[in-house]
């Protein structure tokens, strides 16, 4: 898609070092080529895999979470001019063809944020996992007062404004759902997307693809926290 | 007999001194040091005076002396837990905030690159 609007993609990532530059070239290839990689504080050597396809890589020096690194990245997005950031997971979930349908209602300035979700062409997603996504989404409703399709989707895409003056306190998961919080006034749209279940973030996050004790147990812990932070601001 | 005199042993040879020494070195405020210095006190107290706990707990309107305890207890509990979670957060939203300052910091190259490129 030809825009003027400079786009600025953000890969939060945590030990990708297997996949991470295969995922920089995907975005690349799509003519992409403001890409940040913010580094969580890797055990492995994601930062090296991706500076050497020349992008731009911002390091946590020790792990944050996913939250805090999305923060970052487009904190830099922000300071380097960011006319529209793309944030998106950098263990190849997400489809880089995919993100011109999240640009395209910002450049052609209907709406102000743009969530892929993976739940309006949910056909193919397992039910323990669908379940688990609209429990998030009530949560999400209950804390922040916004109710999507998917409040756990990381791909979105914002405009500047949209993103001015928000700053997010929670670090972890809970992110997607506080920045769902400051951005509740603005124009949103949700667009389905295809969720790519490889192998590689099937290992990464056991038991994602079904229902396990270990992802019931983070959604717990989720709820822990969010309710912390309502309490201990 | 014993056990009262273990337990009063250990508060003032080395509950106090060490309090003290905390609020010297500057790692407790005075209010922290009067504050734990009077819990130990009343707890000195408490095992000495085995009626004072039911004075309490009359004076709180609760028939079972150990109940009181029990009450205190959890007030203190709950007091302690509280404060800890307001700490544990500011620290936690520092070293995020101090770790995301470190990581910007050299984004103003990246922005002469950019500038340059142009």
């Amino acid at each position: 898609m030809k825009t003027d609007k400079k786009i600025y993609i953000v890969l939060p990532a945590f030990g990708e070092e297997k996949i991470i530059k295969s995922v920089i070239e995907d975005i690349k290839n799509q003519g992409y080529r403001n890409i940040i990689v913010v580094d969580d504080g890797s055990k492995d050597h994601t930062h090296l895999k991706a500076k050497e396809t020349g992008i731009i890589v911002a390091q946590h020096v020790i792990n944050r979470g996913k939250g805090a690194a999305t923060q970052t990245g487009i904190d830099a997005a922000l300071l380097l001019g960011a006319e529209i950031v793309v944030t998106m997971d950098s263990d190849g979930q997400h489809n880089p063809k995919e993100i011109e349908k999240l640009i395209e209602p910002l450049i052609n300035d209907k709406v102000d944020v743009v969530i892929g979700s993976r739940m309006l062409n949910g056909k193919e997603m397992p039910k323990a996992r669908k379940f688990m996504n609209v429990m998030a989404n009530i949560i999400t409703y209950v804390f922040f007062g916004i109710y999507v399709s998917d409040s756990q989707s990381g791909f979105r895409a914002y405009t500047r404004n949209a993103l001015k003056g928000v700053t997010t306190h929670l670090d972890r998961y809970e992110f997607e759902s506080e920045m769902l919080g400051h951005i509740k006034k603005q124009r949103i749209k949700e667009v389905p997307i295809k969720v790519i279940y490889s192998d590689h973030s099937y290992n990464k996050y056991k038991g994602i693809k079904n229902f396990s004790p270990q992802g019931l147990l983070n959604g717990i812990a989720m709820v822990v926290r969010l309710i912390e932070n309502s309490l201990f601001k | 007999m014993l056990i009262q005199i273990l337990v009063t042993g250990a508060v003032l040879l080395f509950v106090i001194p060490n309090l003290f020494s905390s609020y010297k070195k500057g790692n407790l405020t005075l209010l922290g040091f009067l504050t734990w210095s009077f819990f130990w006190t009343v707890g000195l107290l408490v095992i000495w005076i085995e009626d004072l706990i039911g004075v309490i707990g009359h004076f709180l309107g609760v028939t079972r002396s150990i109940d009181a305890l029990i009450y205190l207890s959890i007030v203190f509990l709950l007091y302690s837990y509280i404060n800890q979670k307001i700490k544990i957060n500011e620290i936690n939203r520092e070293i995020t905030q101090l770790t995301r300052k470190l990581a910007l910091k050299d984004l103003d190259k990246v922005e002469k690159r950019e500038d340059e490129r142009k």
